[in-house]
């Protein structure tokens, strides 16, 4: 769910990624290159990339660069041609690029001491609705269609409930589907009463006023969903993969620590287990986004 | 006193924040604001304002507002991103003429929002589109509050006719998997919705004067239908609590009396944090005494365009908070400290009041626009507030002077302070701060800081303030114009021509450092004192008053604090680090307001019922959740 940029956006990020760039570092050996994808304001990432790139190198010694991808998609194509050494990214993207191209996972992010989530389907408290088969014939709003909590794993609740067979009868259950293009603006959409109920994260209430977070409940929650995570190109040097990798577990110090809201905001990281994402793979071939 | 507690946002692979709300006492964080409908916002909140402030309205547009994450203005925004002309706005705001402006912006507003649909439908890749669309929606948020509340079945439809377009962009999917084309049909249905309420309302050539400038939808407006509209805070504003948290040192905590036995001072805390003491917009958006007055103290981030000239400082009694007490001066004061209040009389910046009684009264009822305030409720707000104490300072005797812990730099420092200069007219600094007498004389003096109002004016004289807890206080003077301490002995030995050396200011700087300092100047949280259990601690020891309260039948002061607390619990649920106990946190609040709900009834029975019931389930969350 990131958010597009035009064209001009682009252009300027890459101009001031190059002026990041000539940033001076201690040590002249070969720069590491971080991909990052936008995902709120253009000119605050700006800043956040030369933030963390200074201060990784300053820690790993070597030249970090940083610089912004249109989507997830060109991530992964630096990533393929060697224009990326490393990338952050979600789940979903993540074990799709895996088979696409070797792509290696090594740090999971960590919200409230787990490196996991969950989708949820929030409803208000008067709504009178409380299981899922309530919502037979009612309209929901997803955050969009590939959300892994905001559409993918609260839908797969609906068919764990067996009250559809998949995706595809979600139209046929549902009064209307609809992709409101965000977490907040389907919680929004919920609790203004525009639909019954939206799908979206377990902490999408908190984006909510504070007097409408009262307002509102959940009937039914996802299982864990893998957190996003930092994933290398395949055959990034092993050092250079260790050093990065213990470079990003000392902003979970407290010394450190105050970096982490130039990263997407996690309460800190931990390395990434390729195993924890076999449910991630399995969603994504039921929904036939993976061979 | 509570704290305010900061609302927690933070997102999987979404940067957001929380959209602004109803009024609540917890304040919710702004979503930031594209440029334009920042701009558009300020201006007609600035436009309301008596005299109009021209020069900040003009800035509004021409400069990125405060805490904007933009670094363009709303202007060169434009110039970069649209096609419309600026320049009817431009030229209204520069004739300063008031319904021009207002015109010219909200035709600029709405025909933006067209404009990014047109982009919208005519994009070349879902991606584009979905952009597009996410803009105009954002934008589209400059009008929607008002007219939600203008023409509710309107903003309803058109708020089905924005879901209809975002999910009608199609997907981009994700590498390549996924993808879905944009329903071009199915879009051109929902923006005509929208574009065509626009033509009707936003775009109109000649705007119906109107008295207050607001989003309302000119057809609505036209009819003349009363429309309340919910009181909301422009673009830069931020009534949260100062980070770090400043130490709250009460008089009775120190000497280990539980404040849960000390039911009239309770309730005093609970009124300082209560925005139901106040009226008009500060009580609707959530503002009490304790939202500048941090723990006592002062809070440096608070600021409202057009009612404070830079963070910390706010014009009382300006257009904003109550019109009949608007003094048509643009006159905003830094905020003060309240700690050791009853040694700090007289009170107001000039020392206009000798009594905190009578000062308190008129925060309510002018300054805030709130209801006379009963004698009990003045009782139980000075009765808290002048348990109010300086912090604890280690360097510094109770006497005034200094310890040996103290740096040598301090202790030639203060042979300076008590020196006579002629500058001074003989007096020395520590002639108006005496040191045993908590380093103030409680006289106004005129110092030269105050600007003559005009020609001949003797009002520059303000009240010697305490120099104690200053190191916290930043900026200083009435106006907050001295940024430093060490800015304010140059000034004085500028002004006042002392002849001090580089190394005998440093010293006289060093002295006021120490003697402004504290052993602990913040609150602590942890991982066990956390923002949640601190603001939940409070509201419990708030409503322990009800055991005093509910025996004397008192509905009128029952209610006030209900109506506090209650809502405040709720609002605060959301900043629990322990999110699984918040449903108990709902349950909790709804107690309370139960008993207020009893009380309203005239049922006591009900309304006891509940208030044990709220005990004993507030008993059982302190033994679980934290």
């Amino acid at each position: 769910m990131n958010s597009m940029l035009s064209r001009r956006h682009i252009l300027a990020l890459c101009c001031a990624s190059l002026a990041a760039l000539a940033a001076p570092v201690r040590a002249q050996s070969a720069p590491l290159r971080l991909a990052f994808i936008p995902q709120e304001n253009p000119e605050k990432l700006l800043g956040d990339i030369e933030a963390i790139t200074g201060w990784l190198s300053r820690e790993i010694g070597v030249p970090v660069e940083g610089f912004v991808t249109i989507d997830h998609a060109a991530a992964v194509e630096a990533l393929r041609n060697g224009d990326a050494d490393i990338s952050f990214m979600g789940a979903l993207p993540f074990v799709l690029a895996e088979a696409q191209i070797g792509a290696v996972p090594l740090l999971s992010e960590v919200y409230r001491d787990a490196p996991t989530y969950t989708g949820r389907v929030f409803v208000r408290r008067d709504s009178g609705i409380t299981t899922l088969a309530d919502l037979r014939g009612r309209d929901i709003a997803f955050a969009d269609p590939i959300s892994e909590s905001g559409y993918l794993y609260p839908l797969a609740e609906f068919e764990r409930a067996g009250l559809i067979a998949g995706p595809a009868e979600s139209e046929a259950f549902f009064g209307r589907v609809f992709f409101a293009g965000g977490y907040q603006q389907a919680m929004q959409a919920m609790a203004e009463g525009l639909v019954d109920a939206a799908g979206a994260s377990q902490y999408a209430d908190l984006l909510l006023a504070p007097g409408q977070q009262s307002q509102v409940t959940w009937i039914a929650e996802s299982e864990p969903i893998p957190s996003h995570l930092v994933i290398a190109r395949p055959g990034l040097d092993a050092e250079m993969q260790e050093n990065f990798v213990n470079a990003m577990l000392r902003l979970n110090e407290l010394e450190h620590r105050a970096m982490l809201r130039h990263l997407y905001g996690p309460d800190g990281y931990v390395p990434a287990d390729a195993t924890t994402f076999d449910g991630v793979r399995a969603l994504a071939r039921r929904y036939g986004l993976l061979q | 006193m509570r704290i305010k507690l900061l609302a927690f946002v933070f997102g999987f692979g979404l940067g957001t924040g929380l959209l602004a709300g109803p009024a609540m006492a917890t304040p919710a964080r702004d979503t930031p604001w594209l440029p334009e409908a920042a701009a558009y916002r300020l201006t007609l909140f600035l436009g309301n304002l008596t005299p109009v402030p021209w020069d900040e309205l003009g800035r509004a547009w021409e400069e990125p507002y405060r805490g904007s994450e933009y670094t363009q203005g709303a202007l060169d925004w434009l110039a970069g991103q649209s096609s419309l002309p600026t320049e009817p706005l431009t030229a209204a705001i520069a004739r300063e003429d008031r319904a021009a402006v207002f015109g010219a912006a909200t035709r600029l507003v709405s025909a933006r929002i067209d404009e990014e649909l047109d982009a919208a439908l005519a994009a070349e890749s879902p991606a584009a589109a979905q952009q597009a669309v996410r803009t105009a929606r954002e934008l589209y948020r400059a009008i929607e509050d008002h007219l939600a509340a203008a023409d509710p079945e309107a903003a309803r439809a058109l708020g089905r006719a924005w879901l209809e377009l975002s999910s009608a962009t199609g997907s981009t999917g994700v590498l390549g998997a996924g993808a879905t084309e944009p329903d071009l049909n199915a879009m051109a249905t929902a923006r005509v919705v929208v574009s065509d309420y626009l033509a009707a309302n936003y775009r109109v050539a000649d705007f119906a004067p109107r008295t207050a400038l607001t989003a309302v939808p000119e057809t609505i407006a036209l009819s003349g239908r009363t429309v309340t509209l919910p009181a909301t805070l422009p673009p830069g504003s931020d009534i949260f609590d100062q980070d770090p948290l400043p130490l709250l040192v009460l008089g009775f905590e120190e000497q280990g009396i539980d404040e849960t036995d000390l039911p009239l001072i309770a309730y005093g805390d609970m009124l300082f944090d209560s925005p139901e003491i106040f009226g008009g917009p500060a009580r609707e958006i959530g503002i009490a005494c304790s939202t500048c007055h941090n723990r006592s103290d002062i809070n440096q981030r608070f600021f409202i365009p057009g009612a404070s000239h830079q963070p910390g400082a706010v014009d009382v009694d300006g257009a904003f908070f109550n019109p009949m007490f608007n003094d048509r001066r643009a006159d905003p004061i830094d905020i003060p400290s309240l700690r050791g209040l009853r040694f700090t009389g007289p009170y107001g910046r000039d020392g206009r009041f000798a009594s905190i009684r009578d000062f308190t009264r008129n925060v309510i009822v002018n300054e805030f626009a709130g209801a006379e305030p009963t004698p009990f409720m003045l009782d139980a707000l000075v009765a808290y507030m002048t348990e109010f104490d300086f912090l604890p300072n280690a360097m510094l005797t109770g006497d005034g002077r200094l310890t040996e812990a103290a740096p040598e730099a301090a202790q030639r420092g203060a042979a300076i302070f008590n020196q006579p200069f002629d500058g001074l007219n003989g007096k020395s600094c520590a002639s108006c701060h005496v040191p045993d007498g908590n380093f103030l004389d409680r006289q106004a003096h005129d110092i030269g800081s105050v600007t003559p109002a005009y020609e001949g004016s003797r009002g520059g004289a303000l009240d010697t303030p305490t120099l104690l807890g200053t190191v916290y206080t930043a900026p200083y003077f009435h106006d907050g114009s001295m940024p430093t301490l060490a800015a304010v002995v140059n000034w004085f030995d500028t002004t006042k021509s002392l002849g001090l050396s580089e190394s005998e200011r440093a010293d006289l700087t060093a002295y006021l450092e120490i003697v402004g300092a504290a052993d602990e100047p913040y609150e602590d949280f942890d991982t066990e004192n956390t923002p949640f259990r601190l603001a939940f601690a409070e509201l419990t020891t708030f409503a322990s008053t009800l055991d005093t309260l509910l025996p004397r039948r008192d509905a009128q002061h029952i209610l006030l604090l209900t109506d506090t607390v209650a809502a405040d619990l709720a609002a605060d649920a959301g900043t629990m680090a322990n999110l699984v106990a918040r449903p108990e946190i709902y349950s909790l609040a709804e107690r309370l307001a139960a008993v207020g709900a009893a009380v309203r009834a005239d049922d006591w029975d009900a309304a006891e019922a509940s208030w044990v019931a709220f005990q004993s389930e507030a008993q059982a969350i302190e033994e679980r959740a934290f």
